[in-house]
């Protein structure tokens, strides 16, 4: 019988719950968004002791359905004000899963400010230990001495010194089936409400655990079959496929020719240097460098489609894992950076100090805006990024995100929404992304309607990237994306293949049907997700934000973007349709 | 001209092959070319290439007409983000 770990900071007390008949047939981002809806007051200051912070694994998660590896982090956000949900894969999830934990609830605050703790779960319970002696480190160091002491076995989902200090680009980190500190649940500044609890680490392991229950296995394999074909079939998920070889990066010189990679702080849509920061280049270097280097890396176990990697430096040796498109973006093109060396450098302090690497860069790119740095000085930018880790008092303007520091330098083309960083596809060359980022409960954020797939890369129905009217597309694509893949537990990244094959789909519906033992449709799934954009709205709306909100920054309507020289056209009442149809 | 950037195993069409670098190949374009026809002309087997085909930074089909002065990105089969 699946469980509820409740964790109270204030009297640090860990204790298990069973799970409220409504919360049955939730999983991830749809039971994270409902809890903190159910529990925490709108108006809360994201810091203090009425925000909670809920970790919850998708439906299939701790199953051995294909690429279901995901957990979802839920809370007030401190970098947007709203509603949150953070997802991440890593080997945190299945074990979490496995342990019959559906969520983990960390509420209060302890009495004694600047006091860590960990909360190490296992088979046989949960307790919090003091931290001290894991504080204070960049996590390259804090990760292994946690792995000396609890086992290398174990699953640490943890933040960094920017999480510490409360900044609100803080993430939350993961390891990796290598251990490394290289997976987040980045988004949002998570990882400072988690360093507000005065929580450092949650340990799990999940030896002896009774694992997760299949109400139908009949059905769920079928399902799972069907997915697992269906990945197997999409050139872009399959093995070998794109993603698999170039890494999610094969999109820098896609995005490039759709003159829609976001360049020196969104002023461009084409970066004359995106060939030398390409999946191609990466790739390359990783066959001939040798050594550490390897396309194809899986970040959770049992995923088929493996888009992650281990970057090399030219002699071979590691680098960095992860260097993701975001990630790559964020350094590079958006700060005039051409170089896969650099942007590895600056990822791998992100990873270090536990920030979210597409805050980080787009921070970058506003301070050089501002002149702190001119565009692409790699050096510069590794100092400012270094204030970050030291937590100087520019460290915490620039480690406080990117409309902190527009604000700060009186910075007009900040590329922001509800105080979030617009991710790496520029809104006015792709209209419907930029509707997403607008309309989303999130902020600017790509992963909630992910409308790339029908608009640039011809998955489904081939829609025009200029064309404006696409609330409905829009709408249809956050729902679908609230319950299909933030809750299910699969990753964002099946859809490429789901929405392909309708037989891919279906399988997930399948596998969930066979997890909970529900009957549900399709729609069913749908209109679920639809109920949780509604509570998030409403959370939202009862947090002050109005419609006024759901717009992008104004230097989208009046600058040009080249090379199309074009503005964001979208019409306020198109983007208000999104959610009042 | 039309100027053609390939991209992945269709480097091998143009002078470059370094991935760090473009892959360009100048092309006369004719009255009533099509992109197929600029495609055929440089000798990219059709399917060698995927659905992933930028006129202008505009996603495109095979048939769009293009005349000199135009850009057209190219992407192979295996880098195709592009199914169907």
């Amino acid at each position: 019988m699946s469980k509820i770990l409740r964790v109270n900071m204030t009297d640090l007390t860990a204790k298990f719950e069973s799970v409220p008949e409504k919360y049955n047939l939730l999983g991830g981002r749809a039971l994270t968004s409902s809890i903190t809806c159910d529990e925490v007051p709108p108006t809360c200051h994201p810091l203090g002791p009425s925000n909670k912070l809920t970790f919850s694994t998708g439906i299939v998660t701790g199953t051995n359905a294909p690429t279901s590896g995901r957990i979802s982090v839920g809370a007030k956000a401190p970098l947007t004000g709203t509603i949150k949900e953070a997802n991440s894969g890593g080997m945190a999830p299945q074990k979490l899963a496995r342990l019959g934990i559906k969520a983990i609830i960390v509420e209060g605050q302890p009495k004694k400010p600047g006091k860590f703790w960990l909360l190490k779960v296992d088979k046989d319970g949960a307790k919090l230990l003091p931290a001290d002696s894991f504080t204070g480190k960049g996590l390259y160091q804090t990760y292994p001495l946690l792995f000396k002491e609890f086992g290398d076995k174990v699953a640490i989902i943890g933040i960094g010194t920017a999480g510490e200090r409360l900044m609100s680009s803080a993430g939350i980190c993961i390891n990796d089936p290598e251990n490394r500190p290289a997976r987040y649940a980045g988004r949002g500044g998570l990882g400072a409400v988690m360093g507000s609890k005065g929580l450092k680490a949650i340990i799990l392991d999940d030896a002896g655990g009774p694992g997760v229950t299949i109400a139908n296995k009949e059905l769920f394999d079928i399902g799972r079959k069907k997915l697992v074909a269906a990945l197997q079939k999409n050139d872009l998920t399959k093995p070998g496929g794109a993603l698999n070889t170039y890494g999610t990066a094969v999109l820098i010189n896609v995005i490039n020719e759709a003159g829609a990679l976001p360049t020196r702080n969104f002023r461009e849509g084409r970066f004359e240097g995106a060939s030398s920061i390409s999946g191609e280049t990466l790739n390359e270097n990783c066959k001939t460098r040798g050594g550490a280097g390897m396309t194809g890396h899986g970040c959770s176990p049992g995923c088929i489609i493996k888009c992650s990697n281990v970057y090399p430096n030219p002699d071979g040796t590691e680098l960095v894992s992860v260097q993701e498109y975001e990630s790559i973006w964020a350094f590079g093109a958006n700060c005039g950076i051409d170089s896969l060396e650099v942007t590895g450098e600056l990822i791998h302090m992100c990873n270090d100090f536990g920030v979210d690497t597409i805050e980080a860069g787009v921070t970058i790119g506003v301070a050089m805006e501002a002149g702190l740095a001119d565009f692409g000085d790699s050096k510069k930018t590794i100092e400012l990024m270094n204030e970050i880790g030291q937590g100087t008092p520019l460290g915490h303007i620039l480690g406080n995100g990117a409309a902190v520091t527009a604000r700060t330098f009186g910075v007009v083309r900040c590329p922001t929404v509800k105080g979030q960083a617009m991710p790496a596809y520029e809104p006015r060359a792709i209209k419907g992304i930029g509707i997403i980022y607008a309309t989303t409960t999130m902020g600017a954020d790509h992963t909630a309607g992910y409308t790339i797939a029908p608009e640039i890369l011809g998955v489904s129905d081939d829609i025009d990237q200029f064309k404006t009217d696409k609330a409905a597309l829009a709408r249809h694509f956050q729902n679908v994306t609230a319950y299909i893949l933030d809750s299910s537990g699969h990753c964002l990244f099946i859809a490429f293949a789901i929405l392909d094959d309708p037989s891919g789909l279906e399988g997930v519906v399948e596998e969930c049907n066979g997890v909970l033992g529900t009957k549900w449709t399709l729609d069913d799934m749908v209109k679920l997700g639809s109920d949780i954009v509604k509570k998030e709205r409403a959370f939202n709306t009862a947090a002050g934000f109005t419609p006024a909100d759901d717009r992008l920054p104004e230097f989208m309507s009046y600058e040009k973007l080249p090379p199309h020289n074009v503005t964001f056209d979208v019409p306020d009442e198109e983007l208000d349709k999104v959610h009042h149809a | 001209m039309v100027e053609v950037h390939l991209y992945g195993k269709l480097r091998r069409f143009s002078d470059n092959q370094d991935p760090t670098r473009h892959s360009i190949v100048h092309i006369q374009a004719g009255e009533a070319d099509t992109i197929n026809d600029i495609l055929r002309r440089i000798g990219i087997p059709r399917d060698e290439v995927g659905d992933n085909i930028f006129l202008n930074g505009r996603y495109s089909s095979f048939e769009r007409k293009v005349k000199n002065g135009d850009r057209l990105g190219v992407f192979p089969d295996n880098m195709a983000m592009i199914i169907v």
